[in-house]
């Protein structure tokens, strides 16, 4: 796609996404919240779509959206909603002591993004092109290093934006490739390439990962089972 | 230079422009999967109902003509216009053309088989009172069966209903959008429709259809785990998420369910045919359960939830969750022709045959080829409506989570394992 619309999508989805996640925080309906939060990935996956990540969007769409939210919404549905939005008592020093330690733990994080953001080599010099400083990170961006043994005299990058090169792609999955074939590649498949690194590079992490899920699952079936007597 | 050169030169230019080309193709496929989809709904409630009439031993809907006294409200003089057209031609009145046509009731009204019920059952629910109860929270209340109308539509992007054509402008691609993760987003976004239900149900403010939208939501979120856990071993064997590459997969190497072409006919194909019916056999079950269809229609069980999560519903509203529900069915059985029995392909061959004669007579074939097989599916999914009686919620639930999830779960290893050792 052009890179002039695709910039202007991801501030306008961006923007949304912002806009949701505050709605989430200042709601007093809890299903407005929940609608919001909904919302608010909708717009996170856009945002990877518009990356070429299709395969994370729609991970997104499914485990979040479609999945974990409804349950969250299943048990906001089931609370007695009405005294929560009458709440008369509403009092600036209340609400700000309730927020406060919510805004603390998100400030931190946000913080440490920022830093882990800003201490990126290159990254203080504004005139750098973001796809150079999505480079130094490595193994973060999949296929970016190898974009920077793409041919040299042409950008390897399809806009301003930092976004996974095709070309870079095809190489990772086949490094036999001949360029002019590499050159053909238009779509990232994304999925092939998140497969390769997770079950070689990562396996270990992964599997660990898994039997921790494992153990949660078995650990909320054991907890919520009730044992009959007779 | 006439006119219509110029227009047509102008017309030959905006074509040769990438973005115009795609995106004139674009609007065309989306226009014509939208008619599809929504003539679809109209027609599969009228298959349910002649079907199910069938079944119980019934005419069902087989008027509903267009009545020739309409005509001649309308200017046309004459009472009969069957004996004026059998005038017309010299036939005598008494002849077995003229009994025939009698019979037909060719002389007071156009046939049309009861196809124009859904039509006027559609216009009745546009006429009627709207009424929207003083209790309800009104915002999700009108939101509701928007939420469920709409994701099946868009869902609808990623079916592919026929091959490509190359023409001199630039290939075309049967399919809305050629995305690299079909299934996925078909999961993705018809997965969405259960905040339609659950909203509904809640924001009606009334005991039944929330617990109709309670339902709805534990009921498609059980199913979903199995629903993508059973495609993995055709993934596993197709290797690609292209839905597009999936149907020429089979195309050129016999259905999912029917290899009898190409590589179809090895014996390592067919000792796939194991995991692969019971992943049909899994998948076509959670479909039911997704689209809400007897028996898994615990969400709108009249017997004990009135009316379920629509009880409070009426006018198009209402109409909006009926043809959700038939939207979603219509959906899920493209899917699964799309998935298990070749999708547009005609098979033994015959696409490529045809391509070679003329691509648009391949690709005009095809189009017939996919929705000849979709109604097929569609008659079993109501055929399947009026045979089985309804489960009951504790056994829907068990059904989901003690039987399919471990057997999709199992297949998935059973495929490995003759793929490992076969292939």
């Amino acid at each position: 796609m052009d890179p002039a619309i695709s910039s202007i999508l991801f501030y306008l989805f961006a923007a949304m996404a912002l806009i949701c996640a505050c709605a989430v925080v200042f709601a007093r309906n809890p299903v407005t919240s929940a609608m919001s939060m909904a919302l608010c990935f909708a717009a996170t996956a856009a945002l990877l779509f518009g990356m070429g990540a299709q395969f994370l969007g729609i991970i997104q769409i499914i485990v979040y959206a479609g999945a974990i939210l409804v349950l969250f919404l299943f048990v906001v549905m089931m609370l007695d909603i009405r005294t929560e939005e009458e709440d008369s008592s509403f009092s600036v020093f209340r609400s700000l002591i309730r927020m406060a330690p919510g805004a603390l733990v998100a400030g931190v994080l946000s913080a440490m993004i920022c830093i882990a953001a800003i201490k990126l080599p290159g990254a203080g010099d504004w005139q750098n092109p973001l796809c150079q400083v999505c480079d130094s990170m490595g193994e973060l961006c999949i296929g970016q290093q190898e974009a920077a043994a793409a041919p040299q005299g042409q950008l390897p990058y399809g806009g301003a934006l930092p976004r996974l090169n095709p070309e870079a792609a095809a190489r990772v999955l086949n490094p036999a490739i001949s360029d002019s074939e590499a050159a053909a590649a238009t779509s990232i498949p994304d999925v092939k390439l998140l497969g390769q690194r997770l079950f070689s590079q990562y396996n270990i992490a992964f599997v660990i990962l898994s039997f921790a899920l494992l153990a949660g699952t078995v650990g909320a079936v054991a907890l919520s089972r009730k044992i009959r007597k007779d | 230079m006439s006119l219509f050169d110029t227009i047509w030169n102008w017309c030959v230019d905006l074509l040769h422009n990438d973005i115009w080309f795609y995106l004139i193709t674009t609007v065309v496929k989306l226009v014509l999967m939208f008619a599809v989809i929504l003539a679809f709904v109209v027609l599969s409630v009228w298959i349910e109902r002649r079907v199910a009439g069938w079944i119980q031993d019934r005419p069902g809907p087989n008027r509903a003509g267009i009545p020739l006294q309409l005509f001649q409200r309308f200017g046309s003089k004459e009472k009969q216009p069957l004996k004026d057209l059998l005038h017309f031609f010299g036939i005598p009145e008494t002849c077995w053309i003229a009994k025939l046509c009698t019979w037909l009731r060719l002389d007071r009204e156009i046939p049309t088989f009861g196809l124009m019920q859904p039509c006027l059952d559609g216009g009745k629910l546009f006429l009627k009172q709207e009424l929207t109860p003083s209790y309800v929270r009104k915002v999700y209340f009108t939101i509701a069966p928007m939420l469920v109308l709409g994701p099946p539509m868009v869902a609808a992007a990623v079916i592919p209903f026929a091959s490509s054509v190359s023409t001199q402008f630039g290939e075309i691609n049967m399919v809305v959008a050629n995305l690299a993760i079909g299934p996925l987003w078909i999961f993705a976004i018809s997965g969405l429709s259960v905040y339609g239900l659950t909203l509904a149900g809640w924001s009606s403010n009334s005991k039944y259809p929330f617990l109709g939208g309670l339902r709805a939501t534990a009921q498609l979120i059980s199913y979903e785990v199995a629903m993508g856990l059973s495609i993995i071993p055709l993934l596993m064997v197709f290797s690609t998420l292209n839905m597009q590459d999936i149907v020429q997969y089979q195309a050129d190497n016999g259905w999912t369910l029917l290899p009898l072409w190409g590589e179809g006919l090895s014996w390592q194909r067919w000792a796939l045919m194991a995991p692969l019916a019971l992943s049909f056999i899994i998948f076509v079950t959670c479909v039911f359960a997704e689209a809400n269809r007897t028996p898994f229609d615990m969400a709108e069980c009249e017997t004990d939830l009135v009316g379920g999560y629509h009880s409070e519903y009426s006018s198009m509203k209402f109409a909006s969750f009926f043809m959700g529900e038939y939207a979603a069915m219509v959906i899920g059985s493209a899917l699964v022709v799309t998935l298990f029995l070749g999708g547009w392909s005609i098979g033994f061959g015959a696409d490529a045959a045809l391509h070679s004669v003329c691509s648009w007579l391949a690709v005009f074939c095809q189009f017939i080829m996919f929705l000849i097989k979709l109604v097929a599916f569609i008659f079993f999914f109501v055929w399947v409506r009026w045979t089985l009686p309804r489960f009951r919620w504790d056994q829907v639930m068990k059904l989901g989570w003690l039987v399919f999830l471990e057997l999709a779960v199992a297949n998935i290893f059973l495929t490995a394992a003759v793929l490992y050792f076969v292939k």
